[in-house]
């Protein structure tokens, strides 16, 4: 007999997680189906060398969605975010910027380097509020559909367009350049010291194939921007045990509520009869039906690998195909039996705590990216990297310590070779890099885990090895997220939505997707089940199950009869 | 206020001329003060080298908006329009070459050669490409609204660009949505998949803007460009007598419709008092009371040289100030004894004739996105380009009257020159520039280098202190997402007036600016008419 499902969703990383385990709070049966051997997808923690737990992808937390971490009661399942203090950017000429948490502090550090940027700073970060103000609701809704005359979108696209103009004249004006320009231009507006805004523009790339200096980076900034002014607790922080611990905690409560969760379950397609949704086939070959398929995967492995190209509209398979992953970072994770010392702050001391980032310079930044355009990795890379094991003595054995280094630009096509043959010049070359500034690095090596863009994508499924699954570009956010005309959630195939970080809000662990996604489910659910009444698979006797269909289907339901 | 007053002009450059014209016919007595011995500002013709003219800095016409040429008639006033066909001639270094005609089907045939994919989709791309200039065309005539408090004809326009928007149906917008942000090197790859057809489109996105194929949001100007001229690789539209024949004609059309127009007078001061403007002063000390002042120079200029800027408001004065206006182009005049051969071009023509008229149009160098994209490279670090893309054009096999008998004229626009340099400066590079770009010819064309008589190199920095564009810019501010529409010159001053009264813009720092289309002269006119009636 045939397992069946109200809801399954693909992949177990945070977004599947916080999807699932919602759909089961509004009662549903839910299965969740991860490929490895561990959940949380890019979320993950593992110990890759004995005695040392790396977060091996994603490794720092700010934007989980604070609704999220309350209405799923993560702390009592076990999260804990430990604060991560300030970014600390050593600089070549042994001098350095020491950014706190402590906003004194910065300003007392910046003004070192540049006392009319000491103020502007605090003008900047003034300004930053509000206009984090207006974005964040819009992390949370459904995209509006600009193209219907749809009451309900007009309504939104009006409450949208209201708010903007409840803006001052000022912060109108910084959010529209926040919305276009690069973020190079946009702080050189603001700031005059080269490693400030170097430093700060880094956050306007991250995961993204573009330099500082190309439109549409000063949005990624904001975005990544938001997670700090969520007042203390809330930025920028680890958590203890590591990053796979918050998968582990939403896994906790998914299961709570209900959900049933297999790891070692790899899916090989999705069942879809007449353009409608109706179960998966394990690569096992084991088939499992449900009224509802979630995937928290990328549309390239929803729509290309688990779909054949007949089963979908010709425009929307082009749109897939169009989609742009471009994956740019790679992870370079070291086990180290002492800490790193550098030039310009030798000893341990809290800079250690907190990001360190090599961002010397804008040049510095921009030339890695040129690198990157012609298909070879930065030969001077832009790394920001974290010692977990010195707030969270857990991850690693006593008196030695976990560094974990984001490496950017590492583009998924190189001109020349394969990453299977250059990982380790690759690891190497961001070796080198740190020794410039902490050349004890070098001797102080237990071990390393060198991720590349290909790795990403054979071992985390991440398409093209891109973090967030898919560029956060201007034409690809919000109504555009992932494909234009697509960005509810919904796809083409009847009973099949997506959830992952590829729908709006993007990527980073902030789990609003699968949250967005799961209302979206349920609100059709409710819609559906007043349109048409079927009995579904006998061998659930969940109370819930009506089989939801979208109204189109649900037309010719009726015309049929 | 009274029908009659005298409205003074700040530079005479054909948005000037434009905007005094429709002033003038509207009752006015606009008087246009140039710095220069001659009007036209950008678009002129000069004798560069004994017996050579050309139209020095800009080369080729916008082409001018419909309305606005057949107001001013500039036909009338002996200006004849050239159009060559081919428009552009684009080659490449493996000795092949595209040809660009005003009929889309002529062009794919050509393409067909390299790529019957591409032929078939390129009727395709100019026809969507088409649709999309309609809207864009429409919002370039328009004022952009208020956004504080939109007036019931902001709102009627904002409905008309609506309903031609509806127009492009929902597949239609989401790709309008989709391409205005994106890097146009993403854009022409969405349609076809020849790397020299794909340079030559997107050559369109960055020319004279401080972007590159991959810097996202340079799609935005060549849809933006796509309005004046829907043809994908744009215009090529010259003037019998070069540019300074129109801009001329332009000044007759505005004098017989009762303007002043005076040479040799340069503005040195904007007289303001208790915030509104009460007089010029003219470099040779002359003062010209005037009850209003339209600036078609640069914002930067208007604000920061012309007057004293304590006078404006903080917050204007910052936005003014964070206008993004650093050139990246650079100019080369070469006179020429004799035609340069481009052994590529047989590829496209074939052995027999028509040699001639396939250079009468623009020449396209920069054969490859990587091309352009190294090209910009350069100028983000304060270098100009070794192998610069390069806009060429030989104005002389359509008027040979530009130089002696036999002898040619060949103009050069050359990206990417930063208008600030980091080794040197620009008087020490400025040979070197030169020899840059007759080495990147000669790759193109083997025997240009003999044929060259003499050059005239105009730097950015030249046409900063000559031309009176600050930054070098020949657009008055970068055309980038953050400096269009409502942002163009700054927000909430995009209506053409400015916080002083009686003080108006009309240059290209104003919406829709880019080129020499006269929009921003003719859209300046219609508000500041509204406002002093």
């Amino acid at each position: 007999m045939t397992q069946h499902y109200d809801v399954i969703v693909i992949g177990g990383g945070h977004n599947g997680l916080v999807n699932a385990a919602y759909l089961a709070k509004a009662g549903k049966k839910v299965l969740v189906l991860e490929r490895r051997h561990v959940l949380g997808g890019a979320a993950v923690t593992e110990e890759i060398i004995p005695g040392y737990l790396f977060s091996e992808c994603s490794y720092v937390v700010s934007l989980l969605r604070p609704e999220i971490i309350r209405e799923l009661d993560l702390p009592r399942h076990g999260l804990e975010i430990l604060p991560l203090d300030g970014t600390f950017s050593p600089m070549p000429d042994g001098n350095h910027l020491w950014r706190m948490n402590d906003h004194a502090k910065s300003i007392r550090e910046i003004r070192r380097h540049s006392r009319v940027d000491a103020e502007a700073y605090d003008e900047f970060s003034k300004m930053m509020t509000p206009m984090c103000r207006f974005v964040k609701p819009m992390l949370s809704m459904v995209p509006p559909d600009p193209t219907t005359l749809n009451p309900r979108d007009l309504k939104q696209l009006h409450f949208l367009m209201q708010r903007f103009r409840e803006l001052s004249s000022d912060e109108r004006y910084t959010l529209i350049q926040l919305m276009t320009m690069s973020s190079a231009d946009f702080l050189d507006q603001w700031f005059e010291t080269d490693v400030l805004k170097a430093t700060m523009s880094a956050s306007g790339i991250i995961g993204t194939f573009l330099g500082i200096r190309s439109p549409g980076t000063a949005y990624v900034l904001l975005h990544h921007y938001m997670g700090e002014i969520d007042g203390a607790f809330r930025s920028w922080g680890f958590s203890r045990g590591g990053t796979g611990a918050i998968s582990n905690a939403i896994a906790a409560a998914a299961r709570e509520a209900g959900v049933e969760i297999r790891t070692k379950a790899p899916v090989g397609k999705i069942l879809a009869k007449e353009g409608r949704a109706a179960g998966v086939v394990l690569q096992s070959g084991e088939e499992i039906t449900a009224n509802v398929i979630s995937s928290s995967v990328d549309p390239h492995l929803t729509f290309e690998k688990f779909l054949e190209p007949s089963e979908l509209p010709a425009d929307f398979l082009e749109g897939v195909r169009r989609y742009k992953f471009r994956g740019s970072s790679g992870k370079v994770n070291i086990a180290l039996d002492a800490l790193p010392e550098f030039k310009s702050l030798p000893g341990e001391g809290a800079h250690l705590r907190g990001a360190i980032s090599i961002s010397p310079s804008m040049e510095y930044m921009e030339r890695a990216y040129d690198d990157a355009k012609y298909g070879h990795y930065s030969r001077r890379p832009y790394i920001d990297m974290v010692i977990p094991s010195l707030t969270d003595p857990s991850v690693a054995p006593p008196g030695k310590h976990v560094l974990s280094c984001f490496v950017q630009y590492a583009p998924y096509k190189l001109a020349e070779g394969t990453w299977d043959d250059q990982r380790e010049a690759f690891g190497d070359n961001v070796i080198d890099t740190i020794s410039e500034y902490a050349p004890n690095i070098k001797n102080i090596i237990v071990g390393r885990q060198i991720l590349t863009p290909l790795d990403l994508e054979r071992e985390f499924g991440l398409t093209q090895g891109n973090i967030f699954q898919g560029e956060l570009s201007l034409e690809q956010l919000f109504f555009l997220r992932p494909i234009a005309g697509w960005a509810y959630y919904r796809t083409p195939i009847d009973n099949l939505y997506m959830c992952g970080s590829a729908t709006h809000p993007g990527g980073g662990i902030m789990g609003a997707n699968g949250r967005i996604a799961s209302q979206v489910i349920l609100k059709e659910w409710k819609k559906t089940a007043v349109s048409r009444q079927t009995k579904t698979g006998t061998t659930n006797g969940a109370q819930s199950s009506t089989e939801p269909v979208t109204s189109t289907a649900a037309r010719s339901a009726k015309e049929q009869n | 206020m009274p029908i009659g007053q005298r409205v003074a002009f700040i530079g005479g450059g054909h948005n000037a001329l434009i905007a005094a014209f429709y002033l003038a016919k509207g009752g006015f007595e606009p008087v246009v003060l140039e710095r220069r011995e001659i009007v036209g500002g950008g678009a002129i013709t000069e004798e560069f080298h004994p017996g050579y003219r050309g139209s020095t800095l800009a080369h080729t016409l916008g082409p001018l908006r419909p309305d606005v040429a057949r107001d001013l008639r500039v036909e009338k006033f002996n200006c004849e329009i050239l159009l060559p066909d081919p428009r552009v001639f684009a080659p490449a270094l493996n000795g092949e070459s595209l040809l660009f005609y005003d009929d889309h089907a002529k062009t794919a045939a050509g393409i067909a050669r390299l790529s019957a994919k591409d032929a078939s989709k390129y009727t395709e791309f100019a026809a969507s490409l088409e649709k999309i200039s309609n809207v864009f065309a429409q919002l370039s005539t328009i004022t952009p609204p208020s956004i504080n408090k939109p007036s019931p004809e902001d709102l009627w326009n904002l409905l008309k660009t609506g309903r031609g928007v509806r127009g492009l149906g929902k597949h239609g917008i989401f790709d309008l949505l989709r391409w205005g942000p994106m890097a146009v090197a993403d854009f022409v790859a969405e349609f076809f998949e020849t790397e020299l057809l794909r340079a030559v489109i997107a050559a369109r996105g960055i020319f004279g803007t401080a972007l590159g194929p991959w810097s996202a949001g340079s799609t935005a100007v060549l849809l933006l460009r796509a309005a004046a001229d829907a043809n994908p690789v744009g215009s090529a539209a010259f003037c019998r007598g070069g540019l300074g024949t129109f801009t001329h004609a332009l000044a007759e059309s505005a004098k017989q419709a009762g303007a002043e127009i005076r040479t040799n007078a340069e503005v040195v001061h904007i007289r303001i008092k208790n915030g509104a403007v009460t007089g010029l002063v003219l470099a040779d000390g002359d003062e010209i009371p005037v009850e209003a002042i339209v600036s078609s120079v640069d914002p930067k200029r208007t604000f920061f040289q012309l007057m004293d800027p304590s006078q404006l408001d903080p917050t204007f004065a910052l936005r003014i100030r964070n206008i993004r206006a650093n050139g990246s182009v650079a100019k080369v005049n070469f006179a020429l004894n004799d035609l340069p051969t481009f052994p590529s071009l047989s590829a496209a023509v074939g052995a027999d004739g028509f040699r001639q008229a396939a250079l009468s149009g623009r020449i396209h160098v920069g054969p490859e996105i990587d091309y352009l994209e190294r090209a910009f490279d350069a100028s983000k670090y304060g270098e100009f380009s070794g192998a610069p893309y390069l806009d060429l054009t030989i104005p002389t096999l359509l008027d040979p009257t530009l130089a002696p008998p036999g002898k040619h004229v060949l103009s050069a626009y050359v990206q990417f020159a930063p208008y600030k340099l980091k080794n040197g400066n620009w008087d020490t590079r400025r040979k070197d520039l030169g020899e840059t770009v007759i080495k990147t010819i000669a790759a193109y064309a083997p025997d240009f280098r003999e044929l060259v008589e003499a050059w005239q190199v105009i730097t950015p920095q030249d046409l900063e202190t000559e031309y009176g564009l600050t930054g070098g810019h020949i657009f008055h501010g970068e055309l980038a997402l953050d400096q269009l529409f409502t942002m163009r010159p700054v927000l909430d001053w995009a209506r053409y007036k400015t916080p002083i009264r009686g003080l108006f813009l009309c240059g290209s720092g104003t919406h829709p600016g880019n080129g020499l289309t006269g929009a921003s002269g003719a859209n300046a006119a219609r508000e500041i008419i509204r406002e002093l009636r």
